[in-house]
């Protein structure tokens, strides 16, 4: 065990991005505690039974039946939020193949490692704090009894999670169940809280029923190692699903020129990569980003919800091309000999930009447009300001990335599944705040409309400089071009 | 005509490439052998500009390749597999690289007539992606996709390895073919001294980033580099 950890240990600190790492370990430890205390404040205000949205309304009368009931949808979507965020614990497995450690125990190692994911961690402080607040009339020992099994059955889930690798159907499928009951029981046709509170209620009246879930514990850990165990060699678990390939043309883009020869071949990265195809999904889910600061209106104010519009348009632009250029981290050298100067290159990286923000903004249009006028005036305003400055703005901070993306990690067992790049997510806050603050200080001194037409102009003058902007990018990137390569090259 | 001058690389203070002057003709197919750790692929990364030289001056063509990127227009290169996009399948990448080099796809589907039997009926048409594919396979058609665009240098880093017996028969005709009938400046690498006699007209020995043979080949000059790798 002890030599396993010291490889991981040595592969962390010995990583040729160490900084980075290190940078978003960083940001990762501050998410682990506003996790933690999230889950630490919504025990007690559960625990003590006052509602969290609406903090006026009245006390949930029973605040243990209450969490019985929705105990449920928690573990539904545990396991939908495992899926999506969870790493898989990944080791060098095909290396360790023929050392003389015990297969079982190499995949005991590398399942271990998750037991104490925060993932399980919040929902335990959760659980616990909840039990000491809740006002509960009777036994404490089966109180206590009934955590256990809860628990146990967030173990469970946390080793399903290592076998679901690779079943996004069957992941959605659970998560469209899990908000279709939601809504069917908010609007009272079929209510699936009330067998929720009748199992789960059952572990506390019969604490003996504590071994119901102990046994599917054992027997969902056994059946994970044996599964890696018969598994475990390069032709079956290791080895990598080959899909058939499909041609594909695009012809269409041809009326871009030049760019349309990376047009094409970054549609097809997006639809034949996980990574950059869940990279897009996103981006476009982004389009949906302004509701939250409609419905929450009186919250957030005219500048929030000009932020949040202001995100809808900028989704693509932020997500897809703030990793630009590491898409081609792995065939970087072939791009820099190829029959094509810089300058073309980067054109067609920021005619995608363009192309994804016009799309994303006709989408949010639609989508937006029903809310009234004002909305279709933020939306094009903010457009410009994407499309005019942003544009060269991520394109220019990709000189700096040195995050290689390697396309092909998804295809093990134990790949790799972490999508989010928190330096990429930390460089596009110089770009958001900018407009921010000329909207809302215009908006104050005059009002809301002049605000959104000072973004908009910015925007539109920005696209006039483009050759300027371009003759700094260019310079930058031919500066960066060698620590770039080298960069890119220790990571593959 | 290609030039090293003054050339040198260093990390730190550990030197890994050391060349005064080296002037490759144009049509000249060019040999470069060495131990690992020699300096062969931070010469052709020089060359290709991927590396930032310590000192001195590279130039393709006349074309110094720091200064301008027009060299791009008439040399190609196949190194490793950072020449390959593994998302794409095979023709398509062909397509792609003869885009660049404005060659059509009609052009390119003509030029690849002359290859299938190099690629033995496992690249073409089939429906894998090239990351699906074997090393080898891999190899061949990177090789190949340098060759598009007829272009007037060809850099190959260690062509004929990973390769099957076959392959590396018909690949060693094909470079022969290039550099006699049609001028082409073929620079290659090669762990295997046997191969890279058989196709080069010249060869140059590297040791720990300096030249210490420069040799015209001949009869004599297997055994003549043989000998200087078994002695020691």
């Amino acid at each position: 065990m002890f030599q396993l950890s010291n490889l991981q240990w040595k592969s962390f600190f010995r990583s040729a991005s160490i900084a980075g790492n290190l940078f978003s370990k960083i940001i990762m430890f501050f998410g682990i505690i506003y996790v933690t205390l999230m889950s630490l404040a919504l025990g007690f205000i559960h625990g003590v039974g006052v509602s969290v949205t609406n903090p006026e309304a009245e006390k949930i009368a029973d605040p243990f039946l209450w969490i019985n009931k929705e105990i449920i949808y928690i573990i539904g979507y545990l396991i939908v939020i495992r899926y999506l965020f969870q790493k898989i614990p990944i080791l060098n497995i095909r290396s360790l193949l023929l050392t003389p450690l015990k297969k079982s125990m190499i995949i005991r190692y590398a399942m271990h490692q998750t037991i104490f994911s925060i993932f399980n961690l919040a929902l335990i402080i959760y659980l616990l704090i909840f039990s000491a607040f809740v006002n509960l009339e009777t036994d404490s020992g089966n109180l206590f009894l009934w955590n256990v099994s809860i628990i146990l059955i967030i173990y469970i889930t946390n080793f399903l999670n290592i076998l679901l690798n690779k079943k996004d159907k069957l992941v959605f499928v659970l998560f469209v169940l899990l908000t279709v009951l939601k809504i069917l029981e908010y609007n009272m046709i079929v209510d699936l809280s009330v067998y929720s509170e009748m199992i789960f209620y059952s572990f506390y009246e019969t604490p003996i029923l504590v071994f119901v879930p102990l046994l599917l514990l054992v027997y969902t850990y056994y059946y994970v190692m044996m599964f890696f165990r018969n598994n475990l060699s390069i032709d079956t678990g290791l080895s990598m699903k080959v899909k058939e390939g499909k041609m594909n043309n695009f012809d269409w883009l041809n009326r871009f020129g030049s760019a349309a020869i990376f047009l094409k071949n970054d549609l097809r990265l997006i639809t034949r990569a996980k990574r950059a195809r869940s990279t897009t999904i996103m981006g476009i889910l982004f389009v949906l980003y302004g509701l939250i600061f409609m419905v929450f209106d009186d919250l957030y104010g005219e500048t929030g919800e000009f932020f949040g519009l202001f995100f809808s348009t900028a989704g693509f632009m932020f997500t897809f091309c703030g990793m630009v250029p590491s898409w081609d981290s792995k065939h970087y050298p072939l791009m820099m000999c190829q029959n094509i100067t810089y300058l073309d290159y980067l054109k067609s990286k920021w005619y995608l930009g363009i192309i994804g923000t016009i799309l994303t903004t006709i989408l949010a249009l639609i989508i937006y447009s029903y809310f009234g006028l004002y909305y279709i005036i933020v939306l094009v305003c903010c457009s410009c300001y994407n499309l005019g400055v942003n544009s060269y703005m991520t394109l220019w901070s990709g000189a700096f990335n040195r995050a290689a993306i390697d396309l092909e990690s998804n295809k093990n067992a134990f790949g790799d599944k972490k999508s989010f790049n928190s330096k990429t997510l930390l460089l596009i806050i110089p770009q958001l705040i900018l407009p921010m603050l000329i909207f809302y200080f215009v908006s104050v001194v005059y009002d809301r409309y002049i605000a959104a037409y000072c973004v908009g102009a910015i925007g539109i003058f920005g696209i006039f400089l483009r050759n300027i902007f371009f003759k700094i990018i260019l310079k930058t990137y031919k500066s960066q071009k060698y620590s770039a390569l080298s960069a890119y090259k220790q990571t593959n | 005509m290609i030039t090293f001058k003054n050339l040198k690389k260093s990390y730190a203070k550990n030197v890994v490439l050391d060349i005064d002057l080296l002037e490759i003709p144009k049509g000249q197919a060019f040999g470069l052998v060495g131990n690992n750790g020699a300096g062969k692929t931070t010469m052709f990364s020089c060359l290709l500009d991927l590396i930032k030289p310590t000192k001195g001056i590279v130039t393709n063509n006349e074309i110094n390749v720091r200064e301008s990127e027009d060299w791009k227009t008439f040399s190609s290169a196949y190194l490793d597999e950072s020449f390959l996009i593994g998302y794409l399948m095979p023709e398509e990448y062909f397509y792609f690289i003869g885009e660049l080099r404005n060659v059509k796809e009609k052009e390119v589907n003509e030029f690849l007539k002359q290859f299938e039997d190099l690629f033995n009926g496992e690249i073409l048409g089939g429906k894998k992606y090239i990351r699906d594919l074997s090393k080898g396979n891999q190899k061949k058609v990177g090789i190949v996709a340098a060759l598009i665009g007829s272009p007037s240098v060809i850099i190959l880093d260690e062509p004929f390895a990973n390769l099957d017996p076959t392959t590396q028969i018909r690949l060693k005709k094909i470079i022969k073919k290039l550099s006699t009938y049609n001028r082409v400046t073929v620079l290659i690498s090669s762990h295997d001294l046997q191969d890279v006699t058989e196709v080069s007209e010249r060869i140059v020995l590297l040791e720990k980033g300096k030249i210490i043979k420069d040799i015209k080949t001949s009869e004599k000059t297997l055994k003549e580099l043989e000998s200087y790798f078994t002695k020691e």
